[in-house]
């Protein structure tokens, strides 16, 4: 085990309670140890939100997170983006039904954290090939993330009463997928700021292992899909600040030939 | 700043070892905490369970929250967690009653190279 040092203490951790009538800084401001502005406390507050009232939000807001991502900023300005609103229960049901199938039907082959010696062997003696080659899919998280759910102890998609579908234009300029990226959060961000929560949830790729889904979301090129975003009023509230690992940084500040300063971010 | 050697690269870790992949791990302050249940309904992997509930129970139905126990952490056979600190439950959490034992921290292929083992708040610079 590696040694971890933890900054926060048992008694410190008020961290995460957020005060009701903290001051916020004026927006368009620097000074140095200033409270947050608005904006700050949105991106440091927000936290995924995977318990849901099961109420869709308004349309109107709805829109307007929409809104928020229209305007992301993309590759040339490329918008390699279409958005797919999934607001009914029945679909969302099936959704869910068949991601958790998916799961089921690929876990099957490779958990091998599962079941009893023989298995386990059986299936590590190949199963780290298929997790090289399927490094992103397969990483530690995700791959533990659809054990739980094939043995019915995680959902897919929490609950969440709205989902927006990211799809990617794989012809856009430079890497679409990073423009995805920043038209999500884009949306992420103005929900909170208007007290919705959200998650994004990149399992909803099972779903493209079945010709049905992808035939019912018109998914084909140029088009892709591997993430989309669940939103609806959170049921408890979610947002709050965590503590994360601090972040070794490297600063070139002197000339060509001199080594970068290591300065650790968050400490 | 960690190396990545080749044979870090090479060896991909077998995930339910605590030598392998470093499982996150929680704690649980058994004064402060009420027994609601909301930690167990909003983790990402149904990892904190009472026993008495999960995950899937409770987002059914939050009344079976009631007198549900003292949440803790599931632990596989081999003694790894299924946490990956979050800490979406600390966020959530009334009480302030949880904190994070020990980070997640994958080992050879995945080993992370510029995160430390040091957890903080938001620093505000
Ligand atoms: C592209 C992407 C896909 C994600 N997929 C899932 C998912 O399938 N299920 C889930 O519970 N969380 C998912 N998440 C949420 C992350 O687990 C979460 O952002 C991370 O644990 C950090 O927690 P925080 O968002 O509360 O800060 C995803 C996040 C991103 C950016």
């Amino acid at each position: 085990m590696e040694n971890v040092v933890l900054a926060q203490s048992e008694e410190t951790n008020e961290g995460n309670k957020n005060s009701k009538n903290e001051t916020l800084s004026p927006l368009g401001k620097y000074e140095e140890g200033m409270p947050w502005n608005p904006v700050e406390k949105v991106i440091l507050e927000r936290r995924s939100t995977r318990a849901f009232k099961p109420e869709p939000l308004p349309d109107g807001m709805i829109h307007r997170i929409l809104e928020a991502g229209r305007f992301a900023p993309s590759t040339g300005n490329t918008q390699p983006w279409k958005f797919i609103v999934v607001n009914s229960p029945e679909i969302l049901t099936e959704m869910e039904k068949d991601a958790i199938k998916m799961a089921k039907f690929f876990m099957f082959f490779i958990d091998y954290t599962r079941g009893n010696i023989l298995r386990r062997l059986y299936i590590l003696s190949w199963v780290k090939w298929i997790i090289r080659f399927m490094k992103n899919e397969l990483n530690p998280v995700p791959f533990a993330l659809m054990s739980q759910i094939a043995q019915g102890k995680a959902p897919v998609f929490h609950g969440a009463p709205t989902l927006i579908l990211m799809v990617e234009d794989k012809r856009g300029a430079g890497c679409p997928a990073t423009d995805i990226g920043i038209c999500g959060q884009n949306m992420i961000l103005a929900a909170h700021s208007m007290g919705a929560g959200s998650c994004w949830f990149g399992t909803t790729k099972l779903l493209m292992y079945l010709p049905k889904w992808k035939k019912k979301f018109g998914i084909k090129y140029p088009y892709r899909l591997n993430d989309c975003i669940g939103f609806g009023w959170p049921s408890p509230k979610a947002d709050g600040m965590v503590p994360r690992e601090t972040q070794l940084v490297q600063w070139y500040e002197k000339g060509m030939n001199d080594a970068p300063r290591i300065k650790k971010q968050g400490e | 700043m960690k190396k990545f050697t080749l044979i870090d690269r090479l060896r991909i870790p077998t995930y339910d070892k605590l030598t392998h992949v470093q499982t996150a791990d929680l704690y649980f302050n058994a004064k402060k905490c009420k027994r609601c249940g909301i930690c167990v309904r909003v983790c990402p992997g149904g990892c904190i369970v009472t026993d008495k509930v999960t995950k899937n129970d409770l987002l059914q139905d939050m009344k079976k929250a009631v007198k549900c126990g003292m949440p803790h952490v599931d632990v596989l056979k081999t003694g790894a967690t299924l946490c990956m600190a979050c800490f979406c439950c600390g966020a959530a959490c009334p009480q302030g009653a949880i904190t994070i034992k020990r980070n997640f921290n994958p080992k050879y292929f995945y080993k992370r190279l510029t995160q430390t083992s040091d957890m903080t708040y938001p620093k505000k610079y």
